[in-house]
This record gives structure tokens, sequence and C-alpha cells, in this order.
């Protein structure tokens, strides 16, 4: 077709353009004509796709948060107690936890008068049930009951019922039948209760003082001595002049040592002396009476006699215990802050390990690596270790870190204390170092990306300065490449607090004796085991032996794990949006 | 057209003409019979080219022609490349830069080295400028702040940056950014400056900026330049040297280049029938 087919072209000013835009339309004319292009071509169908995904994503992540977070946030909040009075005359007393429909069976249907029978039945056999904490497990065996709607003749909220939170044996629900001051019994009084009940709590302090951090550290330096003799046993022979010596001399500082316990001892005895003298009863609703010092009650409180103010109060203050105090009973009660500690100094230490580990592999592995067949190897291998589930990762960490490297540094630097291990079983030293070779993939591919993406043109700027290779990646590629870096960082250490199994072989328990820092030398102690609060969740909910008293505080503690990994992720952020800024601010 | 056939059919290659003006310095890069591999594919043919000490020698030719790599065989950047391969010899006074054992750090200070685009390095005015004394182990502030204005001002920035030394390079504008390169690249005091198509990202004004500032550089330092832009080599250049697949076709004086040539390729180049 000649381009100088005059006819078509219209004679207006544009007359070029005119031009062919018209031969265009006319060439192309049967296929162009239709406007409305297909459906499937637009791509409509795959966009509603796309957003349905992505709003079905969102619902779904939404809705699990907010689960999460409104049971955690209203565990805490005192509930009133209900006095249920049942038709066939029993009283019981407790908080409504739950409840919901349920098929009523045949044998209970038979023991139902007529009437009943006939209404449950109308509704096709299916009744309402709520189930109670009625608490008092020493009185009772149990914690919870269900009780059946039409079982209940009565409901009522009397005012004078308390909830106790007790020490031991966990929460006790009832009356308070009377006081018992300085061993005078005395009328039953909130300002006295009050007053008293603060006063034994600082007894109790005081008792739990002396008798962990003093005794605590008499015991401490008494097994010291006990080791320093066993060293000089094992250094110099059994026997031989030196390690007698030796022996002597810790036997005098034992015998110093125990003296100083006996006199701590009759401390803390006078105290319980005293103690013993301010009691409360406590009368459930079936009429027995507990009696036990007002000391070993943690929290008490009128429920059903309480305003908001009192409310919030006891809310803040639970909230406090929680998150500041060791746990009790099996867990299921107190506070986190072990696991709280666990978790944050097993994650920072993880990330002491791998930060330097994963950095300098990659960046052997991207700048000095002849780029080749056994480098994509190990660029593979690599990429797969992420993959292995994390299990293998435990093990392996049992048997090689806890079993054989603790073992030989047991038997190297910690003779006199076997056959008891120091390092040759779990604790937080193999446990991060676990988690680091776990995570370390992360890093390094992380790495790698970060060191790619840093443009050629700077590194030939850097070595056409006469910088060596080494300076230049110090000094030009590491800085820049350092936001990617924390990118996998904060990458590793989301995976690595959140990881539960491998932890569970390597050094997590369920109650930790100690923290792994503390005020004995030498202050850091990565030989021992720990708590966790991704162990502490499971722990609570599924291995307590009350698993319905755990319940709540699974979705507290859930609530702050979340919270705790959200807090060190942003921290990690804000840190990594630091370094962009200085490296990369106004680039273009 | 006839002499490019004749050429052509002998293989493409004829020995160079030369035609360049010398220097009374005498001769700063000595490169003999120079010829260089990617692999299995030979880039540069036994290029002979002496440049001389204090003048600003272009280097012209269509794209793919290697002058570039031939300009980074100079400070040996080309040594990054995985499976290059050189034979003959680049010499500075008298030592052949290829030998073994060559400190190619130290080689690197003695030549400064400007890019296509420019690339501060994400650091302040005065940390960029600093950097190659700095990593040469000059921790003494009064020589550094010495050396900034002093290269600052030969890159004529000095006045611009003066009052910003402590602010991101990344900040300034692309023709200044070029200009703190070249007093980067000045920093160390080298004796000749490489220069890679530095104008080629810049704007008219920032590119007439840059050809004056190398009008004021020559004579202090040698300057080996690539371009693209033939008049920007007719503005600059004391020699130019034309190349093409590789081998040097015609080394001269850049009057004589562009306005009368020996070589008919090179009069076909410069007239713009090729290229």
């Amino acid at each position: 077709m000649s381009v100088s087919n005059d006819q078509d072209i219209p004679a207006s000013g544009a007359a070029g353009l005119a031009g062919v835009a018209a031969r265009e339309a006319t060439g192309g004319g049967r296929r162009v004509r239709r406007f409305s292009a297909d459906l499937s071509a637009v791509g409509e169908p795959a966009l509603w796709a796309f957003g349905g995904a992505l709003a079905l994503g969102i619902i779904l992540i939404s809705g699990f948060l907010f689960m999460i977070a409104w049971n955690g946030m209203t565990t805490f909040w005192p509930k009133p107690i209900e006095q249920v009075e049942l038709r066939d005359g029993t009283v019981l007393a407790g908080v409504a936890t739950r409840g919901g429909p349920y098929r009523v069976g045949e044998d209970v249907l038979l023991t139902l008068d007529d009437a009943q029978r006939a209404e449950i039945e109308g509704e096709l056999g299916i009744a309402s049930r709520t189930l109670y904490k009625t608490a008092n497990f020493d009185l009772y065996g149990d914690d919870f009951r269900w009780v059946s709607d039409f079982e209940v003749a009565s409901l009522s909220q009397p005012d004078d019922f308390w909830y106790f939170e007790r020490q031991v044996w966990g929460v006790f629900i009832g009356r308070i039948a009377g006081l018992t001051v300085g061993g005078e019994p005395r009328e039953m009084d909130r300002a006295l209760l009050a007053r008293e009940h603060t006063a034994a709590r600082e007894r109790f302090a005081q008792m739990r003082r002396l008798e962990q951090r003093e005794i605590g550290a008499i015991n401490h330096r008494i097994e010291r001595e006990r080791l320093a003799q066993r060293r000089a046993v094992l250094r110099h022979g059994e026997g031989s002049p030196q390690s007698q010596a030796a022996i002597e001399a810790a036997q005098a500082s034992i015998a110093e040592l125990q003296a100083e316990f006996q006199t701590l001892q009759a401390q803390v005895n006078e105290i319980r002396a005293t103690d013993r003298q301010y009691r409360i009863q406590m009368e459930e609703v079936g009429g027995r009476v507990v009696d036990i010092e007002l000391s070993q009650i943690v929290r008490l409180f009128p429920s059903n006699d309480l305003s908001l103010g009192q409310k919030i109060g006891i809310y803040f203050s639970r909230w406090w215990e929680f998150i500041s105090t060791e746990p009790r009973e099996a867990n299921t009660q107190g506070g986190v802050l072990p696991a709280i500690f666990g978790t944050v100094a097993m994650t920072l230490l993880m990330v002491v390990f791998v930060a330097p580990f994963g950095v300098i592999t990659a960046l052997y592995l991207r700048e000095y690596a002849k780029q080749g067949r056994i480098t994509s190897l190990v660029r593979i291998s690599v990429n797969n270790l992420a993959g292995v589930p994390s299990i293998v990762y435990g093990v392996f960490g049992l048997g090689f870190f806890a079993y054989t490297m603790g073992g030989s540094i047991d038997q190297l630097f910690y003779a006199e204390n076997l056959p008891n291990p120091t390092f040759g079983k779990g604790g937080i030293l193999w446990a991060s170092l676990t988690l680091a070779l776990l995570t370390v993939p992360v890093v390094i591919v992380a790495t790698e990306e970060a060191l790619s993406a840093v443009p050629r043109s700077m590194r030939e700027g850097s070595l056409a300065c006469g910088a060596s290779k080494w300076q230049t990646i110090r000094y030009i590629v590491l800085p820049k490449a350092m936001p990617g870096i924390m990118t996998g960082m904060i990458l590793a250490m989301a995976r690595g607090a959140g990881e539960v199994a491998p932890l569970m072989l390597v050094g997590v328990v369920k109650l930790a004796p100690a923290l792994p820092i503390d005020g004995f030398y030498p202050f850091v102690h990565l030989d021992r085991s720990f708590m966790h609060l991704g162990f502490h969740i499971f722990d609570v909910g599924f291995q307590s032996r009350n698993s319905e008293a755990g319940k709540p505080m699974v979705f507290v503690t859930t609530l702050l794990l979340l919270a705790l990994i959200v807090t060190m992720n942003a921290t990690a952020i804000i840190i990594r949006n630091r370094l962009k800024r200085k490296y990369a601010d106004g680039q273009f | 057209m006839t002499d490019t056939a004749t050429i052509d059919a002998a293989q493409g290659y004829e020995p160079t003409a030369n035609h360049y003006k010398t220097s009374d310095q005498g001769v700063a890069l000595d490169i003999q019979n120079f010829n260089l591999w990617y692999g299995d594919k030979q880039a540069l043919f036994d290029n002979t080219l002496p440049v001389q000490k204090g003048l600003v020698t272009a280097l012209i030719g269509p794209s793919g022609c290697g002058k570039s790599t031939l300009l980074r065989s100079l400070n040996r950047m080309n040594d990054l490349v995985d499976g290059l391969r050189i034979s003959g010899k680049v010499l500075v006074d008298g030592f052949d830069i290829y030998n073994k054992g060559v400190d190619v750090i130290a080689l690197r200070k003695r030549m400064g080295m400007v890019f296509q685009k420019p690339n501060p390095f994400a650091m302040s005015i005065y940390d960029n400028v600093t950097y190659p004394l700095r990593v040469d182990g000059v921790t003494k502030k009064s020589i550094l702040d010495e050396t900034v204005e002093r290269s600052l001002r030969s890159a004529a920035l000095w006045d611009e940056a003066k009052d910003r030394l402590h602010d991101s390079a990344l900040g300034l504008s692309g023709g200044q950014q070029q200009r703190l390169c070249i007093a980067r690249g000045i920093a160390s005091d080298p004796e000749v400056l490489l220069m890679d198509e530095p104008c080629s990202a810049l704007d008219p004004i920032a590119t007439a900026k840059i050809e004056e500032l190398i009008g004021q550089l020559a004579g202090a330092y040698t300057i080996v330049m690539v371009t693209h832009s033939m008049s920007q080599a007719a503005r600059v250049s004391h020699n130019t040297a034309f190349m093409y697949l590789g081998r040097l076709i015609e080394y001269g004086e850049t009057t004589t280049i562009f306005t009368n040539p020996k070589q008919a390729r090179t009069n076909d180049y410069v007239t713009g029938r090729f290229g």
C-alpha cells in the first residue's frame, strides 16, 4: 500500500496525523470495528477473583486477630458470681464462663418430670447449658460444673460473695465467715480486711525474699564450696595434701554458711509464726469453712459489689500480676515474667549468633566465591534448609549441641559437677544456636539479594579510587546493603521468636527454677533451661491438670506473644528505616 | 569507499596511521601491542597507543569497538571480569602494569577514574572526596581538609559545595555529582585521569561545564577520555584515537583527524557515513 494515498486524508490542518489514523482505521476495518472486547480478554473475572482472594485473606487474618485480642483482653475483667439453686435442692456458686445448646441424653430425660420432658422434646431434644467456674478445687475436686437450664430453679447474685485468688489451690468462691487478727477473732470489716491483707502480703513478700534470695544465695555458695572441694580432689588426686587442705577449707566455710543459714531460717520461722495469727475463714456456698492465712490470698474482692472504678483497678492489677510475676498453680495462675524474659533473651541471643554467621556466609558466597557449580549447589542447599521441618533442627540441636558439644565442655571444664550435666543438656545457649541454624538460610538469602542489588557502578567507583576489595565491601557495599540485610534479620527474628517445636528438645521447660541472668557470678548462665511463651501456651492450654482453667490464659499468653513479636519486629523495622534514610536519601 | 573495501578484504587490518601530537613531558602510558580476550572472544587486537603526558587523548569509535575496554585496561578494572586474558604491555614509567606482582591497588591510586553515570557514594560530599585518601590510611584532618578544598576547586565545585560539605552527596544535581566524581578522581593527586564517557548522562549545560573543566585540568593531568560525541572530542582533546572492531585505526592530532584523516574508515566515521 502506497504511503501517498491522498484521498483518505481530510483537508484539515493536522493532515499528517489525521491521515495516519484514518489509514489504520480503514486498513484494518473489519477486525477493529467491534469496540467491546471479549470478557475473558479484558480479564475482569480474574480481577474479581484476585480481589476476592485478598478480601478473604484479610477477613481471615482480622478475624483471627480479633478472636485472640477479644478473648485475651476480656479474661482479666472481673465477672459476677452467680448463686444457682437447682431443682433438686443443691445450691452452687460460680462464674459463668461459657455455654451453648446440647443434645440431652436419654438417661437424663428419664429423670425429668413430664412437662419438662415434653418441653425438651418440643425442642427436638436440645437444651442449653452453662459452664460455671465453681472453683474451690480443694473441696469439690473440680473447678467447673455444667448446669443445664432445665435444672435451674433460681438464679441470684448475692452481694456478699467474694472471689479469692489464692497462692495455692486456685480460686475460692464463697462468703467471709470471719477474720482472725493477731490471734483474736474479729468481726468482718472491709477496711480492716484491706489493711490486714496488705500487711499480710508484705509479710509474705518478706518471707519469699528471705527464702528465695538470701537462703538461695547461701545454698549457691555452699554448692560452690562443694564443687571447689571436688575439683581439688579431681585435680590433685584423692588423699593428696592439696586436696586435703582444700577439703578442710571448704568444710570450714560450709560450716560458717550453715550457721548463717540457721539464722535466716530462724528469722523466717519467726515471721511465719506471726503470719499464722492473721487468718481468714472462708465459707463456701454449701456451708463448709476453709481457714487459711491471710497472706495466702493474692487478691480478694466481692465480685457482685464492685464499682466500675474498682473493676478497672482489678483488671489492671491482674494484668500487672500477669506480666510481672512468676507463674503458680502449674502455670495456670500468676504471671509469665520468666517466659517473657526467656523468649526475649533467647531471640536476642539467636540474633547475636545468626547475624554475623549469616552475613559472613552470604558475603563469601556472593563476593568472594567463584560463581560456579559448587556455589550454586551450596546456594540451593541453603535455600532448601529453610524448608526442613523445625523439629529436625531440634533433634540435631539436642544430639549435636547439647550431647556432643555440651558433653565435651562438661568433660573439660565442669568435670567436678558430673554426672550432673552443666552444658550437656538443653539450655538457652543451645536453644538459641539451634534457632540460629534454623533461621540462617533466611539471613543468607536476604543478604545475598541485598548484596547483589548494590549497583556495580558503586563498587567500580570505589575500586577505581584505589580501595581494596575488602575496603569496598566494608565502606560501600555493606552500608548500602544494610537495609536489605536488616529485612532478613527481621524475618529471621519473626520466625525464631515464634518457633516452639525445636525448643522443646533443647532447653525449654515448663517451669524454670531460675532465670538465665541473675545476681550470682558469672551473672549470665547460658547453660540454664528457660521458659518460653510459645511453650507456655502449649503447656497451659493442653498439658495442665486443669486445662479448662488454663484456657483463658492461653489467649492472654497468645496475645502477649503476638505483642512481643510485633514489638521486636517494629523496633527492627524502625532501625532499618533509619538506615535506609541514611544511605538512600535523595538517591535520584 | 574503495579503501574501506580494501581494508575489509585484508581482514580489516592495516597498520595504524600515526600522526599524534607529542608532549614535551614524554609518554604517560605506553600501550604496546595490546590484545584482550573475553573468554574466547577477542575484543582488542594489537593496539599500540603511546598516551602523551599532560595532553587530553580522546578515544572515539562506534559502539562496541573496544574503546571502553581499552580505557578500563589502563587501571586494570577489567580484572573483575571472569575469563579475561591479555597479551602485550601497558608501560607506566617503564614498568608493565600487567607484570606479575604489580600492586593493582597502588596502580589505581595513580589513576583517577570517572564513569559514565555519576556514581557518588552514599556519604557526605567531604567523605566522597576524601575516600581515596581514607582508604589509603590518611586520617590527619588538616591533610583531608586541604585535599577537599583543592580537589573541589580543581573540579569547579568549591563555590557550590563549600557550605554543604557535610551534606549527602546524593543531594547534588547530576552535573554537580559528576564534577564531584572528578574531584574524587583527582583527590589522591593521580598522574592520569581516565574518563569513560563522562558527559553521556548529563544535560548540555552540565556537559559544557565538564568540558571546560577538562580543558583546565589538562596539563596538570594526563587525561584519557572515551566519548561518543565527536564534537566533544574535537572541542576538548589534543589527540584522538579512532578505533573500530577492536583495532586502533588511526591515532593522530585531533584537528587532523577531523579535517584530514589519513584512513578512509576514519573519514567515513567522522563525516558520519557510518557508526
